[in-house]
């Protein structure tokens, strides 16, 4: 408790709508907020329902317009972390030291932060990685307890986190993989497996989003694949998991601009009012592909401030120094 | 003592090709030192191979003759090998020892599951080739493949006969205890110039009498093959050894020798399967010799028998060879597999790659592999690389791994390398990550840890029968 309140004072916005000081509260925004953001919101989310239904591949339940659910509905929260608390398992250190973040569906927060502030951690502990542990706080995902799945169950759940660097697995092909990673989902739903020809079916259209060409099918997960192309296989992933929320862990790093526009483009094909993103990066470079309505400043294992796009220019401006000093 | 007689082996042969020997025989009898070493319990296998192979082959054929001789001479001189035998240091034979070793009888009835799709195959069941169970339709004009027994008389028998002492001969008991006992040789003769590697050769060693686990009773048996692939000839071999109406796990003895001459230009490619009873011993030895310019591909794909040895020796015998060597082993509950190999290069510009993998996935599992390659004064500019990985599944599983160069030129690029592990914990969370569980992560990491040496195996209806059989071998254990 007291740890969210010094956050709040911390933070530079009159009060971010993401990071509420109790779970009830955000589903009564201040109506300030609804009107400050939706503009933003009901703009993207028109161009996102328009770009996906040209891609015309990823399921959406609601068909109503964008400004009815915002306005009418409150937007369901998807994530929810309080004080949450991790080590390093291995040397005990800690790392996070009461992480506070609320994502509701649609919505794109970016977390940005120095080097070791806990940013990669914070996206490892929440798909459930060996190498932490948690040791304080509660995660909720779709109103789950997300600590208390492992790993597979999170993913089962619609958690998904692209990997800052990919491993490689040699001896496994692309197809073989997605397969396997499709057909759990579905089994996990109660739903028929698929065939490899099927699911190639099912793919096709998802290798055209993410502009990857079939024969990466052929080839071994990520084995010798080039630092854009692991990264477009990590969307390419996800286009077929078809996640609600999905952590992106550094997707801009050792990509050229090219490069980056193509991931970038590929993850705004997968967006849908339903699902949300969650970036984790050094640069405001990526956000001007992918618009963030939310960054967070991490710093010494927590979210020091909260602002809007905003802030990734001041700090791209003036540094770490000068926002957290602020 | 072993490492001597390595190196007097290796030099021998050095200038070998298909002319006539020079004289040894007299060199092995005059040594009387040597024949003070007989080791009673070798004394006695080779008193009851004596008998057997006396009764069993009515005349023998001169070039089989030839072969017991030269054995015969080199065997009374060997003992049983002890663990203190660099050789065989962590290859325990004491199963072997302590088993009532008896020849394998002659096989009688020839029963349908001995039979193979196999469109050319040589079935030899215990040792013996079984015409009713071989054919080979795409074997090019002049070639040979059968018994020796049956090789018509003329240049290919001549040349054979002179050059027999000289290929026959090796200072292993195991070899020469084959040599020895070995019942028939089947010879594949494949004339300068010609090809058969659109369909293999199938060569298929079936082991047919065998004993009761438990029983203490180990029937024995020496099958014996010799290749020659002349000038600019190409062969592709598949050697498949298992065990028929074994049952699930009876006890036997194979203890094979397969030697193969790559003349000059010459191609061969080599699958080598070996499926044996989980109770059954395996001692196998490959011998290749390569002239100038030939090229030898091996894959070898080991899962069967209790203990399980093969010992690879390439010897090259001119420049510009192309030797590739690939393994992979899977060691479970209880079992040995032990590859030793050494490759020796003599000749300028030779080029060889060597990659090893094994898994162990039980806990009394065990691996040896020691993989010698020497390049010796003359082998300027060689490019030799071996690579060797373990993947040991279970704790107290064991690997014992001797990669080694031994490197005399001084104008060549080499590399080895070792690496044993487990499963990679990041690997396995990746799949985890994407939904997939831990078991089926494991089986597919396991599998794909083989695969590679999978692949390489060159004809797609083997690749696929031998994938899907290691396949279920590693996700049932």
């Amino acid at each position: 408790m007291t740890a969210r309140l010094c956050f709040s004072s911390l933070t530079s916005l009159p009060n971010p709508p993401s990071i509420s000081s109790s779970s009830s509260s955000t589903r009564v925004h201040p109506n300030s907020i609804s009107f400050k953001l939706p503009s933003r919101f009901r703009y993207r989310n028109a161009d996102r329902r328009r770009s996906y239904q040209i891609a015309a591949t990823l399921t959406v339940d609601s068909q109503t317009s964008g400004e009815k659910t915002l306005d009418t509905d409150r937007p369901r929260v998807l994530l929810e972390v309080k004080d949450l608390t991790a080590i390093v398992a291995e040397s005990r250190q800690e790392i996070l030291r009461g992480v506070n973040l609320t994502i509701n569906e649609g919505e794109v927060h970016a977390i940005m932060g120095k080097n070791g502030s806990g940013k990669s951690t914070f996206s490892k502990v929440l798909v459930g990685h060996p190498d932490y542990e948690v040791t304080g706080g509660t995660v909720s995902f779709k109103g789950e307890d997300l600590l208390n799945m492992e790993p597979e169950t999170r993913s089962h759940a619609g958690l998904f986190m692209s990997f800052q660097t990919p491993v490689e697995i040699p001896g496994v092909s692309n197809m073989d993989f997605l397969l396997m990673a499709c057909n759990a989902r579905r089994e996990k739903r109660g739903e028929p497996t698929l065939s490899p020809i099927e699911f190639f079916g099912f793919l096709s259209p998802k290798l055209a989003a993410v502009n990857m060409n079939p024969r990466f099918l052929d080839r071994n997960v990520n084995e010798g694949f080039s630092g854009g192309e692991k990264k477009r296989n990590e969307i390419l992933q996800l286009a077929v998991l078809e996640a609600e929320l999905a952590i992106l862990d550094e997707i801009d790093s050792g990509l050229d601009v090219d490069a980056l526009q193509d991931v970038a483009k590929a993850v705004n094909g997968l967006l849908t009012p339903r699902n949300s993103i969650l970036m984790i990066t050094h640069y405001q470079r990526l956000l001007d592909y992918i618009k963030p309505n939310y960054v967070h400043i991490m710093e010494a294992g927590a979210i020091v401030r909260t602002g809007d796009f905003s802030l990734a220019k001041q700090l791209e401006k003036e540094g770490y120094r000068a926002i957290s000093s602020a | 003592m072993a490492y001597c007689c390595y190196s007097n082996f290796s030099s021998t042969l050095a200038p070998l090709r298909l002319r006539p020997p020079p004289r040894r025989k007299s060199i092995a009898a005059a040594n009387p030192a040597s024949v003070s070493l007989s080791d009673p319990f070798v004394l006695d296998i080779a008193d009851k191979l004596e008998d057997s192979v006396s009764t069993s082959s009515s005349s023998s054929f001169s070039l089989l003759q030839k072969l017991r001789d030269s054995s015969s001479q080199s065997l009374l001189s060997q003992r049983w090998p002890s663990p203190k035998d660099e050789l065989y240091r962590f290859t325990d034979t004491s199963f072997l020892k302590s088993s009532q070793i008896l020849p394998a009888s002659p096989p009688s009835i020839i029963s349908p599951s001995l039979s193979s799709p196999a469109s050319n195959i040589i079935t030899l069941v215990d040792g013996h080739v079984v015409p009713a169970l071989s054919r080979i339709p795409s074997l090019p004009a002049g070639a040979f493949a059968g018994s020796a027994a049956d090789i018509p008389p003329g240049a290919l028998y001549e040349h054979l006969m002179a050059a027999a002492g000289e290929l026959f001969h090796n200072e292993d008991l195991f070899w020469n205890l084959n040599g020895f006992g070995a019942p028939d040789l089947a010879v594949v003769y494949i004339p300068d110039g010609e090809r058969m590697i659109d369909e293999p050769l199938h060569l298929r060693f079936c082991a047919v009498d065998a004993a009761e686990a438990g029983s203490g009773r180990l029937p024995l048996s020496n099958p014996r093959v010799l290749v020659v692939v002349g000038k600019q000839a190409e062969l592709a071999i598949v050697e498949e050894h298992l065990g028929v109406e074994s049952g699930e796990g009876n006890s036997y003895w194979s203890n094979s020798v397969v030697e193969i001459v790559v003349e000059e230009g010459g191609k061969v490619s080599h699958s080598y399967v070996q499926k044996q009873s989980v109770n059954a011993a395996h001692i196998k030895w490959t011998l290749v010799r390569q002239e100038k310019r030939s090229s030898y591909e091996l894959v070898e794909i080991s899962t069967g028998g209790k203990l399980s040895r093969h010992n690879l020796h390439v010897q090259q015998l001119g420049p510009d060879t192309t030797t590739e060597l690939s393994a992979f082993h899977v060691a479970q509950g209880d079992q040995i597999q032990d590859l030793h190999s050494k490759l020796v290069l003599d000749h300028p510009r030779g080029y060889s790659r060597q990659l090893h993998k094994c898994i162990v996935s039980h806990s009394t599992g065990h691996v040896v592999f020691d993989g010698n390659i020497k390049v010796n004064r003359f082998a300027q500019q060689t490019d030799a690389g071996q690579l060797t990985r373990t993947l040991l599944l279970a704790p107290r599983a064991t690997a014992n791994v001797k990669p080694n160069l031994q490197i005399i030129a001084d104008d060549v690029k080499c590399s080895h390398g070792a690496a044993i592990s487990d499963l990679e914990e990041e690997q396995l969370f990746y799949f985890q990550a994407r939904g997939i569980d831990m078991k089926t992560a494991r089986d597919a990491l396991v599998f794909s840890f083989g695969s590679e040496i999978l692949a390489r195996i060159p004809f797609e209806s083997y690749r696929k029968s031998i994938s899907n059989q290691v396949k279920e071998l590693l996700t049932t254990s």
